[in-house]
């Protein structure tokens, strides 16, 4: 695999996907804190069974079934749908509208949560692989719309983004086995403003070449796109701060 | 109750928000969306009349639009939070 591919379609996928882990370790690390190590690692085990079933039969059947323009212009349009939801809140965190992702929170409010829900030693605590289970199997869904997403070309594209997400599983899960706290160090809300970006770009993209279109110099226009992504947030994000002045921002949180 | 009751009482909360979850993951905004979708209609129907010169520009034209509906759509969000803003200080 020549180093543009890899770097074209591992790295989106590596940054994407590590966001989304960074998540499910969050609530993985605040179950096993609070409540034993058993349950949600079982939890854990069996989110990620469902979703090798379920990409195993809908992702191989519709890479096997569907003719590749038809999943380019298909996962081009749901592409372009998911991306403008995560730049559209990533825009509205920077400019002051929405709480900037804090995982340290959340740590902290799933823990006050699995406390309040108490715990008996003898017993299996379903309530500890409930929630490791529904965190694993919501992110690793993304995950999986991710490397889909990514590698909508098929052959090398589709083994890169694979690659590039277990990549960020496995580097994302390692440091929080070795840190045992949140993540706080990863910087989430930059990493979605640009993964926002990518996803935008590439949905953009696919679609149009669903329909024909031949990109000059092919992927090497995505990075171009995405920096017209890039640039119109930024021009919206000043545009909000505009609109609302600093204290008006972060009242406007709480209405 | 013990802890298996404890989680079975969550189930059908849980199907919910994993429905919600799954459905928020392309929708969170439904003008947005809709936008998004006209965007890329308008697209296809560019690509598929307009000849050769019609589908060689149908990326743009798709870009344009985006970028376009993510500052208005954006625009729209900032004034109707000015507005909120307004009437609660009211």
């Amino acid at each position: 695999m020549d180093p543009i591919t890899l770097a074209i379609h591992a790295t989106p996928a590596f940054v994407a996907s590590a966001v989304e882990f960074v998540e499910a370790t969050t609530i993985v690390l605040a179950v096993g804190v609070t409540r034993g190590w058993r349950a949600p690692l079982f939890g854990t085990i069996a989110a990620t069974v469902t979703l090798a079933v379920i990409i195993a039969t809908l992702g191989v059947a519709l890479v096997a079934i569907v003719p590749e323009h038809l999943l380019k212009g298909v996962v081009g349009a749901l592409l372009l749908l998911f991306g403008l939801r995560w730049l559209r809140k990533a825009v509205l965190r920077f400019a002051g509208i929405v709480a900037i992702h804090d995982e340290e929170l959340i740590y902290q409010r799933e823990l006050a949560e699995l406390r309040a829900q108490g715990l008996q030693r003898t017993e299996f605590d379903w309530i500890g692989f409930l929630v490791a289970y529904k965190a694993v199997l919501l992110e690793g869904t993304e995950v999986a719309f991710i490397v889909i997403a990514f590698g909508a070309a098929g052959g090398t594209a589709l083994t890169a983004a694979t690659v590039g997400a277990i990549a960020a599983g496995v580097f994302v899960i390692a440091l929080g086995v070795a840190l045992k706290q949140p993540l706080t160090m990863v910087p989430e809300n930059w990493l979605k403003f640009g993964v926002g970006a990518m996803l935008c770009s590439f949905g953009v993209f696919w679609f149009a070449e669903a329909l024909g279109m031949e990109w000059p110099g092919d992927a090497l226009s995505i990075p171009f796109i995405v920096a017209a992504f890039l640039g119109a947030s930024w021009v919206a994000s000043r545009m909000l701060r505009g609109l609302l002045p600093e204290g008006a921002r972060v009242e406007a949180r709480n209405v | 109750m013990d802890s298996c009751q404890r989680a079975l009482a969550w189930k059908p909360e849980m199907f919910r928000t994993i429905w919600s979850t799954l459905v928020g993951l392309l929708i969170e905004d439904g003008q947005l969306a809709i936008g998004a979708l006209i965007a890329l209609a308008i697209t296809c129907a560019i690509a598929y009349s307009g000849g050769d010169q019609g589908r060689d520009a149908s990326g743009y034209v798709l870009l344009v639009m985006v970028l376009a509906l993510v500052v208005a759509n954006l625009y729209r969000a900032g004034r109707m939070v000015r507005a909120r803003v307004s009437s609660a200080q009211r």
